[in-house]
């Protein structure tokens, strides 16, 4: 290992000396290499169709709502649902791209979310840009969040919205449609407070909205194209 | 500009990349890793055995990617030992350019260990690490314990968090750790943690015994285990 790690130094030391002997001769025109990238980038902007998500963690509604990041796109939540509360834990993974169209869509993803007061363990699961239980596509969305810098993620925006499977004492239906939220409004690092500042939202057509809620622990990372 | 200055200029930055090249090179060339495991329940003891259930392990994740994987258990009865319910386990991870990531969960809820002994209406195991420019951090923020009860010490209501490694006799059969956390990395360019929120340690006595001379005390050992929600998480760069 260290080897291989020493040998990765001295190589491109190597090619980086032969460049500068050759920037040293009398040519005039010297093409420059390709920049290289910073190991730690500063994220730039979130955006739909090169979008990587993934994370999870815990949240108690009603405990902790993150109000000001609710309130920035109502219309993706215009049907009221009542009010779910409770200790949820969740894990996920969403690879965003678009359709022919132009639309934002998931291309593949696996939302597991876990309603301990219910008793109930929802399934997403995308596969090849279609819902693997309703074969429809999953449309989504990603926008800025009233966190400086912060962005959030919506998976199944109406009117379609996405068919999650139902698992547990609790369950009521095999299939019902449902929504997932996810805000990570510190870019870049990880998540230090508790509860947030990243966030997390299910809405299941039959049993209710958890409405945006802070984290209590775990992460949310938007990791970029 | 004329040709001559062009020239400085060309080599001032062939400089730059040699610099820069090297830095970023040694910099890249360690490989970045995520890793993540979750599991609700373990029973390792001479009343029954029962493995690692219901287990997730996060798949290997390469380039700047993330996966996530799930396992679901309805109820797990090891009689006498541990029964359980709602059993579920989740881990997830991400390599970023701004930040790497992994977090795990585990849970089980009506949680009855060796007939009572201790119970708990539902137990969480929540983990995760992360490097960024700002380091490498692990946090069991989010672990708790719901209504635990143990026979002969006490019982907490409501959802409690307890602090690391509380360790508790349990006479006659051992001692149970607590919120029994195990920290791995160097904080810097690695961290990692598992939290396994009950881990009891059964333990007999080896050896010792009485004669005409004196009593000698036999040596505990350690003669099986149980572990309830167990997450762990880990990243290096």
């Amino acid at each position: 290992m260290k080897r291989e790690h020493r040998s990765l130094i001295v190589w491109p030391s190597l090619i980086a000396a032969g460049l500068l002997a050759a920037a040293c001769t009398d040519q005039p025109n010297v093409s420059m290499a390709p920049k290289h990238p910073d190991f730690w980038l500063t994220p730039p902007p979130a955006q739909c169709p090169t979008g990587k998500w993934t994370g999870g963690g815990r949240i108690d509604p009603p405990r902790n709502p993150d109000t000001p990041d609710e309130a920035v796109h109502p219309e993706y939540f215009a049907v009221v649902l009542p009010s779910m509360t409770g200790k949820f834990t969740f894990g996920f993974n969403v690879f965003l791209g678009q359709d022919a169209d132009g639309n934002c869509i998931v291309n593949k993803g696996e939302i597991e979310v876990n309603g301990h007061a219910q008793k109930i363990a929802w399934h997403v699961a995308i596969h090849n840009g279609v819902d693997a239980y309703d074969g429809r596509p999953v449309h989504a969305t990603v926008f800025s969040d009233a966190h400086p810098g912060g962005y959030c993620l919506v998976v199944g925006i109406p009117d379609d919205y996405m068919t999650a499977r139902e698992n547990g004492k609790g369950s009521t239906e095999p299939y019902e449609l449902a929504q997932f939220e996810v805000c990570d409004n510190d870019r870049g690092q990880p998540q230090k407070g508790k509860p947030g500042p990243d966030a997390m939202r299910w809405r299941s057509e039959h049993h209710g909205d958890t409405h945006l809620i802070y984290l209590t622990g775990g992460n949310i990372v938007e990791h970029g194209s | 500009m004329n040709a001559k200055s062009m020239h400085w200029v060309t080599r001032l930055a062939a400089l730059g990349l040699v610099v820069g090249l090297t830095a970023g090179f040694a910099v890249a060339g360690v490989a970045q890793s995520v890793g993540g495991q979750a599991y609700s329940t373990f029973v390792n003891t001479p009343l029954g055995y029962s493995g690692q259930s219901p287990l997730a392990v996060l798949p290997a994740v390469s380039g700047t990617d993330g996966a996530m994987a799930d396992a679901e258990g309805s109820a797990l009865n090891v009689a006498g030992a541990l029964s359980s319910d709602f059993l579920n386990s989740i881990t997830s991870g991400e390599i970023g350019t701004a930040e790497t990531g992994a977090q795990s969960t585990a849970s089980a809820a009506s949680v009855n260990i060796l007939n009572g002994l201790i119970t708990a209406d539902e137990v969480v195991a929540n983990v995760m690490s992360s490097a960024s420019q700002g380091g490498a951090f692990s946090s069991a923020d989010g672990s708790t314990f719901t209504n635990l009860a143990i026979a002969g010490v006490g019982s907490l209501s409501g959802d409690s968090p307890i602090a690391p490694n509380t360790n508790i006799s349990l006479p006659g059969v051992g001692y149970v750790v607590l919120n029994e956390q195990i920290p791995s990395g160097d904080g810097v360019s690695s961290t990692g943690l598992t939290v396994n929120m009950i881990h009891v340690y059964m333990q007999s006595l080896i050896g010792g015994g009485c004669t005409p001379l004196g009593c000698v005390p036999g040596v505990p050992t350690t003669a099986g285990e149980i572990i309830v929600g167990s997450a762990t998480s880990s990243v290096a760069m």
